[in-house]
């Protein structure tokens, strides 16, 4: 019990060297624990949410749509657990052009359901739609509303039955063009197919009176007539055409789907995996993204924490080893001392693990919870944190080793017999190093000299203060850099690539022939996007015509490349596929037919992964292609209506989609830069205060001999300045080197270029600066109670 | 011609209720170019009375003047400088920076003195020319006792403290470094005070101050005080 009560005494005489511990020991699992319950918690919850509303496996895709004898074949196939055939369209909300909606439909409702928030349950002959609840939020809608939706010149008018959430929406983005969802602008519904055979009908019907209308036939009879020709049969094939999606769940591999496929139906389908789909591919690359953060701050933050531990562990051992001594002499057994001992390391690891959990949460609510920095990019119903199973006998196996740390500096002091343990403890002797045969060092002066040395002799304190400032500079670089680097893709998105105002969707199918009155009314760029298999792999196969310079494509440089019509450029993901100059080959989803071509150049993609070639070349090399987009410097409403139109988007509603995005950046760079100054503080602090109490002896040796307080202070402050100076000299290239390895890590997603502005250097040299001097002070500010007499009593 | 006047210096340490008399109106002066031994068993206010003379401390009350400064009354930087021109000191335990060599030592009091002497003279003094880049570590007690004296006096000060200066050697290298400190205290024609509860030193001494209980006992001047080597150790 007296020693517990010393214990305390003890802890309280180290108050910093405890708290600081304490405090890296929390921030060292608050940040392992945070990062990893992150990426955790993204997997857990996104997969249990896609398990929960069937999300597809596999998406097939057909620009003739899917009839329903390909579908009884499809479903049949073995190894396909379910299946259905799926339409999704972007739809405008009547009244307001800013606003859209993607619509849905599940056939048999089997593969790609919802999850029901509020109001009525899925019916197949409903004829209401069910509307997602944060654009319902967002808009003001609410259940038993009526909406009237606008397609191709037909109004679509529904009752919102029920407010819902998909798995096949989670990230509601309205094409690959948009980063994060916009719920004010765009979300998505679900419709019963009785209901969308209802729209259909009545639309056939429509066009037939139009067309009887046209042929002169009096209004009365018009009605019955456009009924006869209106058969079940002409619905039935209209319905097939617009079923341009099957969705599956199967866990047959991609290849043997694929040739499942072409062996049921006689012609290749374009299949697509989850792994290739928005929602899994961005979710996955967030967990994913998660790991790769979740493998390097951590570890930079608990290795600090340990090393922290063992130096200080050892100084307060040495310190009490006079202490050690008289227990033993008391006749103490070494076992008691160091379980006593031992308790310290126990006592912070404990501690520092509890704070840290509770931190770690925190930590991880505060990116994944609906309200935290995720909440705005996925759209999910249950955010419950999940922890990776190994993070426990890593945070009880950090603990344990606080403990061990404890008794092994205690263990080295209870050496030899009582006597020489109540010997104090003598600090290394001086050597002369390497450095002192350098012809310069004899002519520095003193404070130089006696820093250089102090440092030499106290390597483990001088490589652990490094080691803070490197880690302080590499968060600070790290975290503002992928600011800079997001604001320079941006920058390069809205200024150097996108020079339109509207981007004009256009509907499936439609050749140059067809579209080429409205580019030319548009004044527009265009360009093709289509499906392609690069040797089993998924990519774009994107043709341009950019003559009028609406939009550019551009180099690694981010400079704008001159397209040539002999070959074509790979985005930098293929960059590994093929040289410049050697060839590759594609094949189009749809077609039998493989196309070989010389490569030319790569190109920075913005979006997706990618082959980029003119359309010069894709007309000589005779391939099938229709018009994806128009851009054009009209503004939505000049221009003009047009069945060919699938949706337009606006350039600035595009870029200010990113808003939320460069916030999520925003938090995650803050929390950055607190973990950077809180980290410089305590380590410096921390070690600041250890040097002082190694150096108190000289310090008032010097103050003896007449030097005044300020004088000392600032040899103090010296060392610090020189430490971070180092500091930062390493900490910034291994800064970079992390920026660009975390960079290369989100490679699957975006082709960003690392940037650093000015700023960036400046804050993070300054702020590491700032926290260096800070510390330096406030550790010289104790020389000021620096008891002379007390200091100079005991020998060396 | 006195060089310090101490006038009724009281010295109290406080610890809540309870009150120390360290030193208890204490008066004397010293005249200059003498050796002073401050004899005293532990406890007996000794080392606060050369503190309060080095300036390391400030007395509660009565005034301590040295060569008509009163000292007592000094901010801290003022006293840091009357340390670093007035007084040189000498440690039982040396006090020399472990990080610093033998030359760098006695070199470094030049840095704040405005009057020092030649750091490699006053080595090749006290005989240790040939130490002059080895660390202290690396030095026998009575070497670095030697050093600790070539710092004190390389300042050039007026007067030189000693605190125990031979209570970490052995007898022998003790004798040694006390006829250095008289040898070398003549040459430069300062002032020596020296605290020891050892009788045989102060022996040697032009006065003696017999300190008890906070309180001068007395003060004896002796006419014909011994050499190092007359004393029976």
């Amino acid at each position: 019990m007296i020693l517990v009560k010393k214990m305390l005494r003890t802890a309280r005489s180290y108050k910093a060297q405890f708290i600081s511990m304490i405090i890296m020991m929390t921030l060292g699992i608050g940040v392992f624990l945070g990062f990893n319950m992150e990426w955790k918690t993204i997997e857990y919850d996104v997969s249990s949410f896609l398990s929960d509303t069937k999300y597809a496996d596999y998406r097939l895709y057909s620009a003739v749509g899917f009839a329903e004898d390909d579908f009884e074949k499809i479903a049949s196939i073995e190894g396909v657990t379910a299946a259905t055939r799926f339409l999704t369209v972007n739809l405008d909300i009547k009244g307001d052009s800013k606003k859209a909606l993607a619509l849905n439909v599940s056939e048999n409702y089997t593969v790609s359901t919802f999850t029901l928030m509020d109001g009525k349950e899925y019916d197949e002959n409903s004829s209401g739609i069910w509307l997602s609840d944060k654009f319902a939020a967002k808009n003001g809608i609410s259940l038993g509303d009526k909406m009237t939706l606008e397609f191709q010149g037909t109004e679509i008018d529904a009752e919102v039955v029920g407010l819902i959430k998909a798995g096949e929406h989670m990230i509601c983005v309205a094409d690959s063009n948009q980063v994060m969802p916009d719920f004010t602008t765009f979300g998505y519904a679900y419709i019963s197919p009785t209901k969308l055979n209802d729209i259909l009908k009545d639309k056939a019907l429509k066009t037939a009176a139009d067309e009887l209308r046209g042929a002169g036939l009096p209004d009365d009879v018009i009605g019955q007539q456009a009924e006869m020709l209106v058969t079940d049969e002409v619905l039935k094939q209209t319905v097939d055409k617009v079923y341009a999606q099957i969705n599956l769940i199967s866990d047959l591999e991609k290849t043997e789907l694929e040739d499942s496929v072409s062996e049921k139906l006689g012609r290749t389908i374009m299949v697509v995996p989850k792994e290739d789909h928005v929602v899994y591919k961005e979710a996955m690359g967030e967990a994913e993204e998660g790991k790769a953060m979740g493998s390097i701050l951590p570890v930079l933050f608990l290795a600090i924490a340990i090393l922290t531990m063992v130096t200080t562990m050892h100084r307060i051992a040495t310190k009490e080893k006079t202490q050690i001594g008289i227990l033993k002499a008391l006749g103490f057994k070494n076992r008691t001392i160091l379980l006593h001992y031992s308790f310290y390391g126990l006592f912070i690891g404990i501690i520092g693990a509890a704070l840290g959990m509770v931190l770690g949460y925190f930590v991880c609510k505060a990116v994944m919870s609906e309200n935290g920095m995720m909440g705005t990019y996925f759209d999910m119903p249950d955010w419950t944190a999940a922890t990776p199973a190994f993070c426990y006998p890593v945070i009880a196996g950090t603990v344990l080793l606080l403990a061990l740390i404890s008794f092994l500096s205690v263990r080295a002091q209870l050496k030899g017999t009582a006597a020489d343990a109540l010997r104090l403890y003598t600090p290394k002797k001086m050597k002369k190093s390497l450095l002192e045969k350098l012809p310069f060092f004899r002519k520095m002066g003193f404070a130089t000299k006696w820093n250089i040395r102090d440092l030499m002799r106290h390597k483990s304190r001088f490589a652990m203060t490094l080691a803070g400032i490197v880690g302080c500079m590499i968060l600070l670089v790290g975290g503002l850099g992928m600011r800079d680097t997001m604001a320079g893709f941006l920058d390069l998105l809205d200024n150097g690539i996108s020079h339109y105002v509207t981007k004009v969707n256009i509907i499936e199918n439609t050749g140059l022939k067809d579209a080429g009155q409205l580019i030319e009314e548009l004044d527009g760029d265009w360009e093709s996007y289509s499906g392609i298999s690069i040797d089993g792999d998924t990519a774009v196969l994107d043709i341009v015509n950019n003559t009028g310079g609406r939009f550019s494509v551009v180099d690694e440089d981010n400079e704008p490349i001159k397209l040539r019509d002999d070959g074509v450029y790979l985005c930098l993901r293929l960059s590994s596929r093929a040289k410049p100059g050697e060839y590759i080959s594609f094949s189009p989803y749809g077609s039998e037919k493989s196309y070989r071509v010389k490569v030319v150049g790569y190109n920075r993609s913005v979006m997706t992964e990618s082959i980029t070639m003119t359309d010069r070349l894709a007309d000589e090399m005779g391939l099938d292609y229709s018009i994806s987009a128009i851009y054009t410097e009209k503004s939505s409403d000049e221009i003009p209506a047009s069945e060919l139109i699938s949706g337009k988007q606006d350039k600035r509603q595009l870029m200010d989609s990113f808003g939320s995005f460069v916030e999520i950046m925003d938090g995650m760079v803050l929390i950055l830069v607190i973990a950077a100054v809180i980290l410089g503080i305590v380590v410096l602090y921390n070690l600041g205060v250890m040097s002082y109490v190694e150096r108190s002896r000289e310090l008032a040796t010097l103050k003896v001999l007449g030097f005044r307080n300020k004088r000392i202070g600032r040899l103090l402050i010296s060392q610090n300045i020189w430490l971070t100076v180092i500091g930062i000299a390493v900490g910034l290239p291994a800064g970079i080197g992390t920026l660009q390895w975390m960079i290369s890590a989100l490679a699957s997603e975006y082709e960003m270029k690392l940037m650093l502005g000015p700023l960036t250097y400046t804050v993070s040299v300054l702020l590491t600066l700032g926290v260096s001097l800070l510390v330096g002070r406030m550790v010289a500010r104790k020389n000021k109670k620096i008891d002379m007499v007390e200091a100079l009593k005991s020998a060396e | 011609m006195s060089v310090v006047k101490f006038e009724n210096v009281s010295k109290i340490y406080r610890n809540g209720d309870h009150e120390l008399r360290a030193l208890d109106k204490v008066s004397f002066s010293l005249d200059e170019g003498k050796f002073v031994v401050i004899l005293g068993p532990s406890g007996a206010g000794k080392s606060t009375l050369l503190n309060l003379l080095g300036g390391l401390d400030s007395p509660d009350e009565g005034t301590i003047t040295v060569s008509g400064t009163d000292i007592s009354k000094l901010t801290d930087n003022e006293l840091a400088d009357y340390r670093a021109q007035s007084v040189g000191f000498v440690f039982q335990f040396y006090n020399l920076i472990p990080t610093l060599t033998v030359y760098e030592n006695v070199k470094l009091v030049s840095e704040i003195s405005k009057d020092a002497l030649d750091a490699k003279d006053i080595i090749g003094r006290v005989g240790l020319l040939d130490h002059l880049a080895n660390f202290p570590s690396e030095l026998s007690g009575g070497e670095q006792q030697r050093i600790s004296i070539a710092r004190a006096l390389c300042k050039n000060p007026k007067i030189l403290l000693c605190d125990e200066p031979t209570g970490a050697l052995d007898s022998e290298t003790g004798v040694m470094v006390l006829k250095l400190l008289l040898d070398m205290a003549k040459n430069y024609g300062k002032t020596i005070v020296i605290v020891t509860h050892n009788q045989n030193i102060a022996k040697m001494a032009d006065v003696v101050i017999r300190v008890k209980n906070g309180r001068i006992r007395s003060i004896e001047e002796q006419e014909s005080p011994l050499s190092a080597d007359e004393v029976e150790w």
